[in-house]
């Protein structure tokens, strides 16, 4: 087999696979008319030819062959991924031949999403044997771009995709940028079309030239001498704390926290709402995380405490239960002020913690997975009851939850409103895990996760600090429920399934466990994405599925993983250096001369 | 000279099988202690009997006068046993110093409300656990000094881990130390440090220690007396010489030629 197939075959056929894949399950009907860029470029057809695009890229990746390390030069990536993207588009082509011979009406019966519409998008709107040397010519084409822009070096890779995923960005985001710009009072037209509602031709390559020589100016600055010389000092700077801020810290921070107060003002009233409900999994998030990141205990019962906090609120706060003649008290009520009640909510779901907690304690990983699981399905049903039906309102639910208002604001009506108040909630959690985190209790957590005898043998009791665990992480679940609560003024057990807690977990571990920023970017992309791009909310457990799977193979420390370690091993080289020029003075040691590491 | 650890006939079953069958050993403070004997002579167990891990079937153990026995692993370790591992079980994703710091835990109380407000005595708190998890590790030079401490503790080589646990171990402040094999794995020359390493923690840290271990250089370095081990029970036990030259020591390692 000639060299460039023989890199080819595999990513080649793989991508073919995801090609076909895509298609048949409906996802690239469904984006055919969302358009990226004109009316040439919907979004389907960049899903079409991404999978091409990713298969050059990988087919020109650096091997090694008996030892030797095999780095390709430009025009053999070329070639190679060019090769790369013809193979995948013939792939394509065969399947389209063999489902047009078939006649794809008759595989509709079975695979639904397969139709004759289907085999023309899948054939860029033109006849059969068009598309076919389309997909042979832009395969190539593509994935000959692919390899070229992996043999780039990283600097100029940098420069190259920063147009192109500029594009990206504001094609998927278009829903979130178009309304931004009108609600700052422009008209978005520049930049996306009225009638397609992508991005122009004319604004698109604007905004990807902006964004290109904004990279090129910044690797310009960060070449020049006294820059580079910037990050031996940056260990000094980091490890001064709280007074120690840099102004250009100072600046971004101010940025940043201008930019979260005014993300409501920006994103308009729908958007709102959606990041509420994003905030609303921060919460979970980072009440799991304590959990499964910190002290490694594996909860797939976390709706448990959702759950509770939702309900505890709405009972503490006075609202009524639904009866299938209206409304009714519930059996156990309080009139309180949310805020009075929010206190009581969040001790009581510590108190559930313990409760669910002290039975688990002697299960590990598998176990007490199972378990929990079990127990999350326990409180799902047990609110679903028709037992529950005087208390919660069983199959009905309950309404008229108060709004939790202090003065001028309308939290359940106004999404924007809503925003401030989750934003509260998130910060209180952030900073308590963030305090949490590199605390004696934090360290205990850790060594548990780590090596549950050992941190035992170490001095740590293991049961206390398991309960500490679930208590604090069903406190800061339950803020997410009574968010929920105040977020919805009215409560059906369906808001609490095992979903939740699968979506809370998959929030956490995409993000990187015990990572705070990943659960932040986590409950983004999971719960935000498809609250902005509406096409995508059909598709989110698979594309769940396939990021979790991808996550898992590719970067197992999840997106943002932990800085510490990380960030710890990126500067092993570094930190070396400076430390061996810092003990130069000292006579040299054995350590250097028998350390094999 | 007291004995600040007691065990009075510690039985110790798995099955059928009789893993210390009668051990009484006094430790007397400020000694150095080794167990030898042929693997499986119940060495690793005695530790785990010792700290907790396992409750003994039999007998008693007295620390202090104290016994011990039916106290959790994180109990023993908190009164002023603590003990390293045959093989070497650290943090791997935690830092060196977060490693050494996860030692000072029992001698410290922050809580959840600590870590939230962290004002006045939490504050000097955390500065006290990281000052001494920082003179733990100094106990081994340079080997986990400077940067090291800041890499996390899966990066370490090999007898950088077997040293950083010790270093762990001292951190929790103990009175008596039991080190497993403490130099396996580790080459002459890196043995001949630790052998030294193990007469400081003695005369610079006032530790007595209980040390199971099969290099004879190393036991002879170190022991004040030995004890030897086999099947469960104690055969032998005297200086490094009376030991060494038993006729039971000698026949349990190189086995009795079968009488014909």
């Amino acid at each position: 087999m000639p060299a460039p197939l023989a890199r080819a075959w595999k990513p080649a056929l793989i991508a073919g696979i995801v090609v076909v894949y895509v298609s048949a399950v409906g996802l690239i009907e469904q984006f055919a008319e969302v358009y990226a860029i004109g009316t040439q470029v919907s979004l389907a057809r960049v899903l079409l030819l991404l999978p091409l695009f990713l298969a050059g890229w990988v087919a020109t990746r650096t091997t090694v062959e008996r030892g030797e390390r095999k780095v390709l030069a430009m025009p053999q990536a070329a070639l190679s991924g060019a090769v790369t993207g013809l193979v995948g588009g013939a792939m394509v082509s065969i399947v389209l031949l063999a489902v047009d011979a078939i006649d794809p009406d008759t595989i509709g019966e079975v695979l639904i999403a397969v139709s004759t519409k289907l085999l023309g998008i899948v054939s860029f709107d033109q006849s059969l044997g068009t598309g076919i040397v389309l997909w042979l010519v832009l395969g190539a084409v593509v994935g000959a771009l692919g390899g070229v822009v992996r043999a780039l070096s990283p600097g100029a890779r940098r420069v190259v995709l920063a147009g192109p995923l500029t594009i990206g960005v504001l094609a998927i985001l278009q829903r979130v940028v178009s309304t931004a710009i009108k609600e700052l009072g422009f008209r978005p037209d520049f930049l996306y079309d009225s009638k397609t509602s992508g991005l122009t031709w004319a604004g698109g390559i604007a905004a990807a030239v902006i964004v290109t020589l904004a990279v090129v100016g910044r690797d310009v600055l960060r070449s020049r001498p006294e820059a580079a010389a910037a990050p031996a000092a940056r260990p000094a700077a980091a490890s001064t704390g709280l007074g120690g801020f840099t102004t250009r810290q100072l600046v971004q921070g101010a940025v940043a926290i201008i930019a979260v107060l005014a993300l409501p003002w920006v994103i308009g009233t729908a958007l709102s709402g959606t990041v509420g409900t994003v905030m609303i999994f921060i919460l979970l998030g980072l009440g799991l995380n304590i959990v499964v990141g910190f002290a490694g205990l594996l909860d797939l019962g976390y709706v448990a405490f959702f759950a509770f906090g939702a309900y505890a609120t709405a009972l503490l706060t006075g609202a009524q239960v639904n009866t299938t003649d209206g409304a009714g008290d519930p059996a156990f009520s309080l009139g309180l002020n949310f805020y009075v009640a929010i206190p009581i909510v969040v001790l009581l779901a510590a108190g559930v913690g313990l409760l669910v907690g002290s039975p688990v304690l002697r299960l590990r990983g598998d176990y007490l997975a199972i378990v929990t699981l079990g127990l999350g399905e326990v409180v799902s049903t047990l609110v679903t009851s028709k037992w529950a039906e005087g208390l919660v309102g069983g199959p009905q639910g309950m309404r008229d939850i108060t709004g939790g208002d202090i003065g001028p604001t309308d939290f359940q009506n106004n999404p924007r409103h809503f925003y401030y108040l989750a934003l509260v909630f998130v910060l209180l959690a952030l900073y308590t895990s963030w305090r949490l985190q590199y605390s004696r209790v934090g360290r205990a957590w850790n060594a548990m996760r780590e090596d549950e005898q050992v941190a035992d043998a170490m001095g740590i009791s293991t049961t206390r600090y398991k309960l500490l665990a679930f208590a604090t992480g069903g406190a800061i679940g339950s803020l997410g429920g009574a968010l929920l609560a105040i977020q919805l003024g009215s409560l059906t057990p369906r808001s609490f399934d095992v979903n939740v807690s699968i979506l809370a977990l998959a929030v956490v571990i995409l993000g990187g466990l015990g990572s705070l920023r990943g659960v932040m970017v986590g409950s983004l992309a999971l719960v935000g994405l498809p609250g902005f791009l509406r096409e995508f909310e059909e598709f989110r457990p698979l594309a769940l599925g396939a990021v979790i799977i991808a996550i898992m193979l590719l970067r197992p420390q999840g997106i943002l993983p932990n800085v510490r370690v990380t960030e710890d091993i990126a500067d092993e080289d570094r930190d070396q250096d400076a430390w061996a020029r810092a003990a130069a003075g000292q006579p040299a040691t054995e350590t250097s001369a028998v350390e094999p590491a | 000279m007291t004995a600040i650890l007691q065990l009075n006939g510690v039985e110790k079953a798995f099955g059928g099988l009789k893993a210390l069958d009668g051990v009484t050993i006094d430790l007397n403070e400020g000694e150095i202690l080794s167990v030898i004997g042929p693997n499986g002579a119940g060495k690793s167990t005695l530790f785990n009997v010792i700290t907790g891990v396992y409750t003994p079937d039999a007998g008693n153990i007295l620390f202090r006068g104290r016994s011990v026995v039916g106290l959790a692993p994180f109990q023993v370790t908190t009164l002023g046993i603590s003990r390293t591992f045959q093989n070497v079980h650290l943090f791997p994703q935690m830092t060196v110093l977060e490693n050494a710091m996860v030692g000072q835990h029992c001698r410290t109380k922050a809580g959840l409300f600590g870590a939230l407000f962290p004002f006045g005595s939490t504050r000097r708190e955390e500065a006290r656990i990281r000052e001494r998890a920082v003179a733990a590790l100094e106990f081994f030079g340079t080997r986990l000094a400077g940067y090291r401490q800041r890499q996390p503790a899966y990066v370490l080589s090999y007898a950088n881990r077997r040293r950083l646990e010790m270093a762990r171990a001292i951190a929790t402040e103990p009175t008596v130390l039991l080190l497993d094999e403490p130099t396996a794995g580790m080459n002459p020359r890196e043995t001949l440090e630790l052998r030294d390493n193990i007469n400081r923690m003695r005369d610079e840290l006032g530790l007595t220690l209980l040390v199971i271990e099969h290099d004879m250089r190393v036991v002879k370095g170190v022991s004040d007396r030995v004890i030897a081990m086999d099947y469960g029970k104690p055969i032998a036990e005297g200086t490094y010489d009376e030991v060494a030259n038993d006729p039971q020591v000698i026949a349990a390692y190189l086995g009795t030629k079968a009488v014909g």
